[in-house]
């Protein structure tokens, strides 16, 4: 089997604070293929807005998930932390 | 606006329906959703019950194809919610505006695993679009507003709205304010016309791709325009077909895995692809990294998620086609390529010379579709009756062909096609079937019956699941696995226990007739038409094969 190249990714999520706003995006970044390697969850509770940083790895492009989580009726907005290097990582 | 009342929760759905112009749903009652149903008592709105909740979402599903709106369905909780679910995925896959209610557990009871609970909201996420459960009344009329606003905006998609039973029968305040307005999530347009009019002038051998996202746009008049103007040769998908006058001369057919061999062909040559509203489907790629591989792509859309997903552009225009597109609409000077696929059309015509006594599954729809009255509206299942039907059947508007495109659904035609006869009541609509999938929701002929609605059902019957017969005889080594369907019921006699005229014909010198009689006959009307169950669609493109690699034969 040919190894495969997980690149990692840091995002950092925008979020209005409703209901399963995190299940909707945990199973848009798996069913679009991504790994989760680990999150964390803040709400503003003046504002009402989640700060979601995840951490993620596919051998896909970010651009793919980062369109779909967009997509989410209520995501305000999705960015790739390039402070955290990318990081590749070979599977078999 | 001034004017407030006060209504249940159940009320206010219908007033909210209302508002949103919704005159007629489909569903199905039960104990969590009686206050609605009881609100429906006393409603101006027309419900139309179905026999499974499926077929109510499917008929939702036909309902807003064939007339360009929003459908609704109801459903109670638990198995009633549960059983949305196909058509949910089905209008998701294929983009269409649909508003789910469903009935839920009290909130008191919520987590308890009560009878008839299920988890539905989340349940929801992956075959919706957006869904809300609605756990403050207060909350009600803001959300169902939101509903109709997301089913709509963007790239369309079935919204579900999941309400508890105590919120139903809890009283509130209407405001009547129409919308709450979403915050603006359309991003600017990606502005590569410059680069698409370079794109498109230095071309010599364009084709113009044609998707669902046409219809959805209602840009068919700006891309007749184009297509016209331009005379660009094009092609379409499966869900596109209708948006491209089936008589410009330089229109292809479909392209994809049972496309034409001249659609084929031109999308595997061209050096410009324009995609418009279409996502470059696996069904219509065949083996990806070979299609249209000399071609230079630009891509018009409404969502970005569909540009570089599967196919790089090489000039993006995202936003409402039907202001882009005329941007690029200009002659362009392609005479040798018109001419070379224009012969090429002529050269690979159908044939419907079929030798013996049998009926040919391609030459009856062909007579169905040349003897309908215009703006005929078609719906299909899935399977072989699906792709004959989009190969040799004529559409003069995308609404006038509903199929399950994305999910390729058995069990959609029939649902879909009662929705369609009630949101058009003066047009012919005809359900295009196969004997297996007309039993996936047979049920819905007492719908039928109990409305009284028009539907004419053609049912293409070769006592075989006729596509996977197909796949096992071609790349199963002929190993005929659960694909043998030759105990089904008698289908005139199932007709006729629906009150529904039905006819059997056997021999092709039957056809003609038997679809006159069918669509002279006023009330709804069975015709089944027995083929031999050896008959293949063809061509085809194995799996995992470049397009112009095409079987034609065995």
């Amino acid at each position: 089997m040919n190894p495969v190249t997980l690149n990692k990714y840091q995002l950092i999520i925008m979020a209005d604070d409703k209901q399963v706003v995190l299940e909707r995006i945990l199973q848009v970044t798996r069913y679009r293929g991504f790994l989760i390697n680990g999150m964390n969850a803040e709400v503003n509770t003046g504002n009402n807005i989640a700060t979601i940083t995840m951490s993620v790895s596919s051998e896909r492009p970010i651009t793919l998930l980062i369109d779909q989580i967009n997509k989410l009726i209520d995501i305000k907005s999705v960015k790739v932390d390039n402070s955290v290097a990318q990081i590749k990582q070979h599977s078999a | 606006m001034t004017k407030s009342k006060t209504l249940t929760g159940g009320a206010l759905l219908f007033e909210v329906l209302q508002e949103h112009g919704v005159q007629h749903v489909f569903g199905y009652p039960g104990g969590a959703i009686m206050p609605i149903y009881d609100a429906l008592y006393d409603s101006d709105v027309q419900h139309y019950l179905c026999r499974h909740e499926q077929g109510a979402a499917f008929s939702a599903v036909g309902y807003a194809r064939a007339a360009g709106t929003v459908g609704v369905c109801l459903a109670t909780s638990g198995p009633g919610a549960t059983n949305l679910i196909t058509g949910l995925a089905d209008a998701l896959a294929d983009s269409i505006p649909v508003v789910a209610i469903t009935g839920q557990v009290p909130t008191a009871a919520m987590g308890s695993d009560a009878f008839q609970e299920i988890d539905i909201f989340g349940l929801s996420l992956a075959c919706t679009k957006h869904s809300f459960q609605v756990t403050d009344i207060n909350e009600l009329e803001k959300v169902l507003h939101q509903a109709f606003e997301i089913a709509l905006e963007g790239r369309h998609g079935p919204v579900l709205v999941d309400i508890p039973k105590d919120i139903q029968l809890a009283e509130v305040t209407q405001r009547l304010n129409k919308l709450s307005h979403l915050k603006n999530k359309v991003k600017l347009p990606l502005a590569d016309i410059s680069k698409a009019l370079d794109l498109l002038t230095h071309a010599k051998q364009p084709i113009l791709y044609v998707g669902g996202g046409v219809g959805m746009a209602n840009a068919v008049d700006e891309v007749r325009d184009f297509a016209e103007k331009t005379g660009m040769p094009s092609v379409s998908t499966l869900k596109g077909l209708g948006a491209i006058n089936p008589d410009n001369e330089n229109y292809l057919g479909m392209l994809g895995m049972h496309g034409t061999k001249t659609a084929n062909i031109a999308v595997q040559e061209c050096d410009l692809l324009v995609v418009v509203g279409a996502r470059f489907d696996d069904r219509v790629t065949g083996k990806l990294d070979e299609f249209a591989p000399n071609a230079k792509v630009i891509h018009f859309d409404i969502d970005t998620a569909e540009i570089n997903k599967r196919r790089a552009a090489d000039a993006a225009i995202l936003g409402d086609l039907k202001g882009n597109l005329p941007l690029l609409t200009m002659p362009l000077y392609i005479s040798a390529w018109q001419q070379r696929l224009q012969q090429m059309n002529t050269d690979f015509a159908w044939r419907y010379d079929h030798p013996g006594d049998n009926i040919f599954a391609p030459a009856v729809l062909k007579t169905v579709s040349d003897l309908m009255p215009s703006n005929t509206c078609i719906t299909t299942d899935v399977g072989q009756h699906q792709m004959w039907a989009a190969q040799h059947m004529n559409f003069d508007d995308p609404s006038n062909f509903l199929t399950s495109g994305g999910m390729g659904t058995m069990g959609f035609g029939l649902p879909a096609a009662i929705g369609a006869q009630i949101s058009r009541p003066h047009d012919t609509v005809i359900a295009v079937s196969g004997d297996g999938s007309i039993m996936m929701n047979v049920q819905e002929l007492a719908t039928i019956k109990r409305y009284q609605i028009p539907v004419k059902v053609v049912l293409i019957d070769n006592a075989k699941l006729g596509m996977v017969r197909q796949w096992q005889d071609l790349f199963f080594d002929g190993r005929l696995s659960e694909t043998d369907l030759s105990d089904n019921p008698d289908f005139v006699m199932l007709a006729t226990a629906f009150d529904i005229k039905a006819k059997l014909i056997t021999k092709k010198s039957e056809v003609k007739a038997a679809v006159e009689e069918m669509l002279d006959h006023d009330g709804p009307y069975l015709l089944q038409v027995k083929i031999d169950s050896a008959e293949n669609v063809w061509p085809l493109v194995p799996p995992n094969t470049a397009n112009d690699k095409m079987m034609e034969s065995v």
